[in-house]
């Protein structure tokens, strides 16, 4: 983390499932004593996201987010973003990208 | 072998042919591929997860005339795990004929993962004389598809002195055979009170109630106009609004507003610093002691006692 962004580095062969991802947005949250700011997710080792993960990232999962880059890998990181951004009704600016330095872009023009 | 396209192709047609017969509880094994079928099978199984949600929802919403076809998962092992009675239910969830699951171990029916749960957990619970627990555990079919459910697990004593013994349970709810048959109907009925049809929605009117549902969502901190001023904003009326959303979502406008609220709020209760009312009035709750009624309403306890 830095002073103005937030970068997530999800580990190699990762399934998430709820308690992982209510252990994540803990982290995320305590590192971030209430500032908001920008999102970088690394996703582009996880294989998996179950349902109530998934369901809990977008809701209870998003404070404090003020833009959201995914950076995946495709085929599996690809669909698994695009499944979650289809499904979930989402508030604040969010994308994939295959290149860190767009979605630093991104990050940079939206957060 | 279990690597080749041929073999994962298999897998998949194994997992779509059971979502065509209403079965949405198995999975496929994620691989550590990076491939175009590992983000098939990826997508399967999360397409597989959203329409069995909207699936079991609309058996809530609708379920007077919905009825749903239960699958029994459930098995008594000795204290050793070694099967000893599997219900028929048990055997086509696991494409199994009984022969082939008496006398073996439960473990070779799972996953690793679920393999080490339960030897650990059941270690502990086997030292008394009776236990409860509620395990996750995923089963692997003879047809190598993932069943992954929690499971009731209870421990007791066999009135013949042969010792303790293991009864396993769960529950899968499949579409099957008693859905209504012939072609169906593309509109939806609301229903007020138990059989009344009353208001018709068309799949414009759908489009639009899923509109306002994600409109509250990402407008959770903001004060929800009057229904009726929604309905007009929305160009419908007030009464296909509030009976729309219910049968749809199965619960009312406002419940809906106050519980996805209630969740925001228990994630900051929980990992910030936030004073009460402050969080209160993020969430959009008018006064601390409001935010608290609902919150204890919801969870069973006061958002001060969860801090402590």
């Amino acid at each position: 983390m830095t002073e103005a962004l937030m970068h997530i580095i999800y580990k190699k062969d990762l399934c998430i499932d709820l308690r992982a991802a209510q252990l994540i947005v803990q982290d995320r949250m305590m590192l971030q004593n209430a500032r908001e700011m920008p999102v970088l997710c690394d996703i582009r080792e996880v294989r998996r996201v179950n349902k109530p993960a998934r369901d809990y990232l977008a809701l209870e999962g998003s404070q404090w987010i003020t833009a959201l880059a995914f950076l995946i890998d495709p085929p599996v990181t690809d669909v698994i973003s695009s499944i979650y951004l289809g499904t979930h009704a989402l508030t604040i600016p969010t994308r994939s990208f295959t290149k860190k330095s767009e979605a630093l872009a991104f990050l940079k023009k939206h957060g | 072998m279990p690597n080749t396209d041929d073999f994962r192709v298999k897998r998949i047609q194994k997992m779509l042919l059971e979502m065509a017969k209403g079965n949405f509880f198995y999975s496929l094994e994620p691989s550590d591929k990076n491939d175009n079928i590992a983000s098939l099978v990826v997508m399967l199984n999360m397409v597989n997860e959203e329409i069995a949600a909207a699936f079991i929802h609309q058996g809530f919403a609708n379920a007077h005339n919905t009825p749903q076809c239960i699958i029994q998962l459930s098995l008594i092992l000795d204290a050793k795990g070694q099967i000893e009675l599997v219900t028929n239910g048990t055997c086509s969830l696991l494409s199994c004929m009984p022969k082939d699951l008496i006398g073996k171990p439960i473990t070779e029916l799972m996953t690793e993962n679920s393999q080490r749960t339960w030897s650990k957990k059941m270690t502990k619970h086997l030292k008394r004389d009776r236990s409860e627990t509620v395990l996750f555990l995923e089963f692997i079919t003879n047809d190598g598809l993932f069943l992954a459910k929690d499971c009731q697990i209870s421990v007791y004593q066999a009135l013949d002195g042969s010792g303790q013994k293991i009864v396993l349970n769960s529950v899968f709810f499949s579409k099957g055979e008693p859905f209504e048959t012939g072609l169906p109907k593309n509109k939806l009925k609301v229903t007020k009170g138990i059989k009344e049809h009353k208001v018709t929605l068309t799949p414009e009117d759908i489009q639009m109630i899923r509109e306002v549902h994600d409109t509250i969502l990402n407008n959770l901190d903001k004060d929800l106009p009057s229904l009726k001023d929604l309905a007009l904003h929305m160009g419908t009326n007030e009464y296909k609004l509030k009976y729309g959303f219910k049968q749809i979502y199965g619960t009312t406008i406002f419940r809906f507003l106050t519980q996805e609220r209630l969740r925001k709020s228990k994630t900051l209760i929980q990992h910030s610093n936030l004073s009460l009312k402050e969080i209160a009035h993020m969430n959009g709750f008018k006064s601390a002691a409001h935010f608290s009624r609902a919150f204890r309403d919801k969870y069973g306890k006061t958002p001060t006692d969860l801090r402590r």
